[in-house]
């Protein structure tokens, strides 16, 4: 075995068995706050570890750390406003253009960077796993229907106000309210309905105004990335 | 605007040691956070949390975090006695009211509120210590050896923020030195002249990438295996800091096997100090958690300790 493949399988073993102690130390202090944030740390794990498997190369790794950068720049001027913010809407656009993979990078990676510069905290995880879903999705749609229609893209940005606020939600929901129950849950996500239903607005408006734009403008990046020399 | 809550150095002890050290301490401080209910436990850590912040000379940060932090407590505290209606010393009955119908509000649910509002408060602080302390290069050098691609994009896009919103703000006045006036306008026209600053940012931006790519090529990117190095040092600070925050980890262990870290909030209040082992193991545990900051004090007065650790 490839002292590579060693590594790589000793990384793995050793994430795998702290999941495993702590979702056994979850269940014995029965802490769920615990439990959801070991579900989310594997899962941020292995999306992280799918790109660094994955052939990236030089021009790929360029070219996603500065989407992420202009989707976390996007981020600032709106900061003050709640819920209006053109990340969710970058992040997908760069999903369908793409593919999941960078769709998930770009997204996780505007949440942590612009989170150094507006503030780390626990909503940070949180935030890269929303937005790199957002992204994750976007591309799987493509792949599954290359041509969904404006009106499809529209509906996809608006959707994601609602689900990036419920996954937002969860940890809120398990680390401080009790009991757990669905009357909690909606009770949680009633207090955010109106943030959702603006970001959920926004997203659909950005769209409609600056999506076909940065579609067309991604797209030709993409395939000034696929140009490869030929020997004559 | 950007630089507000960025990485400050400002020479203290935390800011120097280790970042497994600093890491391990502060992963210690979050996981306790999480681990107790009990209002005396969560107290004690806000203060610890409160006097690190303190030492770690970071009070603009903290004031910009309790400032979002008291809003998402009081919702806390709003939330749980709104959902909860069992508890057994019920304070106010409301009127029938439509959907919900007679609402109680219980001492209960209202103390176990407090609580998680304490509890969000603590987290929030140990938040606004990690980004006070730890530089994001020295986070991210950890990763590097084992993700080098992810830590490498998330290490590029930190740089280039910066930049790019420097761009942003150039290509907004030389939009505006050509008549653009962007404040004017109803919603949508507005958008329409941001979204041409969208354009200038993406197009140079991509370029710029280009760029970036071409450069990590020439340095052999990706052309073999990497080699890595790393520059920082064990010390005994970081010993000592990190023996601090392990020695906390065991008494919060053994407190929360006794049940110490524990409060019966339902549906009566237990009692607060059942045993006094209970206060010994906090007092354990908090003093733990301070002696990196005892370390700190003596670190800023006291040159000899200085150059021993």
């Amino acid at each position: 075995m490839s002292g590579h493949k060693s590594r790589s399988l000793a990384v793995f073993l050793i994430t795998g068995m702290l999941v495993a102690g702590m979702l056994t130390a979850t269940i014995l202090t029965k802490s769920w706050s615990l439990f959801t944030i070991t579900i989310l740390g594997a899962a941020l794990f292995f999306f992280y570890m799918d790109f660094e498997y994955s052939p990236a190369s030089a021009r790929e790794i360029g070219l996603i750390a500065v989407l992420g950068t202009i989707a976390a720049v996007g981020r600032v001027p709106f900061s003050a406003l709640p819920g209006i913010q053109p990340v969710t809407f970058m992040v997908i656009t760069t999903g369908f253009v793409f593919g999941p993979r960078a769709g998930f990078m770009v997204g996780s990676t505007a949440a942590v960077v612009s989170n150094f510069f507006l503030g780390q905290g626990p909503w940070t995880p949180w935030q890269m796993l929303s937005w790199g879903l957002a992204g994750t999705t976007a591309g799987l749609v493509r792949n599954r229907w290359p041509r969904p229609g404006s009106a499809g893209r529209v509906l996809f940005c608006f959707a994601w106000g609602y689900l990036y606020g419920w996954i937002m939600n969860t940890w809120f929901w398990t680390a401080f309210v009790h009991p757990l129950t669905w009357k909690s849950f909606l009770a949680t996500w009633a207090a955010s309905f109106w943030f959702d239903t603006l970001h959920a607005l926004g997203n659909a408006g950005f769209y409609l105004i600056l999506g076909p734009r940065m579609i067309k403008v991604l797209a030709r990046f993409q395939k000034k990335l696929q140009v490869e020399l030929s020997d004559p | 605007m950007l630089e507000h809550l960025f990485y400050e150095d400002k020479g203290v002890l935390l800011q120097n040691l280790h970042s497994t050290a600093i890491l391990g301490y502060l992963a210690v401080f979050f996981t306790l956070a999480l681990l107790f209910s009990h209002p005396l436990y969560l107290a004690g850590i806000f203060l610890v949390g409160a006097l690190a912040v303190v030492t770690a000379e970071a009070l603009e940060k903290w004031e910009a975090y309790l400032k979002a932090g008291l809003w998402m407590a009081l919702l806390v505290m709003l939330i749980n006695p709104l959902v909860f209606h069992a508890g057994k010393t019920v304070i106010w009955r409301s009127p029938a009211l439509p959907l919900l119908g007679n609402v109680s509000i219980c001492l209960e649910a209202i103390c176990y509120g407090a609580a998680m509002g304490i509890r969000l408060l603590a987290v929030l602080t140990i938040f606004c210590l990690a980004s006070a302390v730890v530089h994001p290069d020295k986070f991210l050098s950890l990763f590097s050896r084992f993700a080098y691609k992810s830590a490498l994009v998330v290490s590029l896009a930190t740089r280039m923020l910066p930049a790019a919103a420097r761009e942003l703000a150039n290509a907004r006045e030389m939009l505006q030195l050509r008549g653009v006036d962007f404040a004017a306008g109803n919603l949508k026209e507005r958008l329409k002249k941001y979204s041409r600053l969208l354009d200038i940012l993406l197009l140079a931006s991509l370029e710029g990438a280009l760029q970036t790519a071409e450069a990590m090529q020439a340095r052999a990117f990706g052309s073999g295996p990497r080699s890595c190095y790393r520059r920082e040092l064990w010390r005994p600070r970081d010993l000592l800091c990190l023996t601090a925050g392990c020695l906390a980890l065991v008494f919060s262990c053994y407190a929360r096997v006794k049940g110490y870290g524990d409060y019966n909030y339902y549906l009566q209040l237990g009692v607060l100090v059942p045993n006094p082992a209970s206060l010994i193991l906090l007092a354990g545990i908090l003093g733990s958690l301070a002696l990196p900051l005892v370390l700190s004090w003596g670190w800023k007065h006291w040159p000899y300790l200085r150059l021993k650790i």
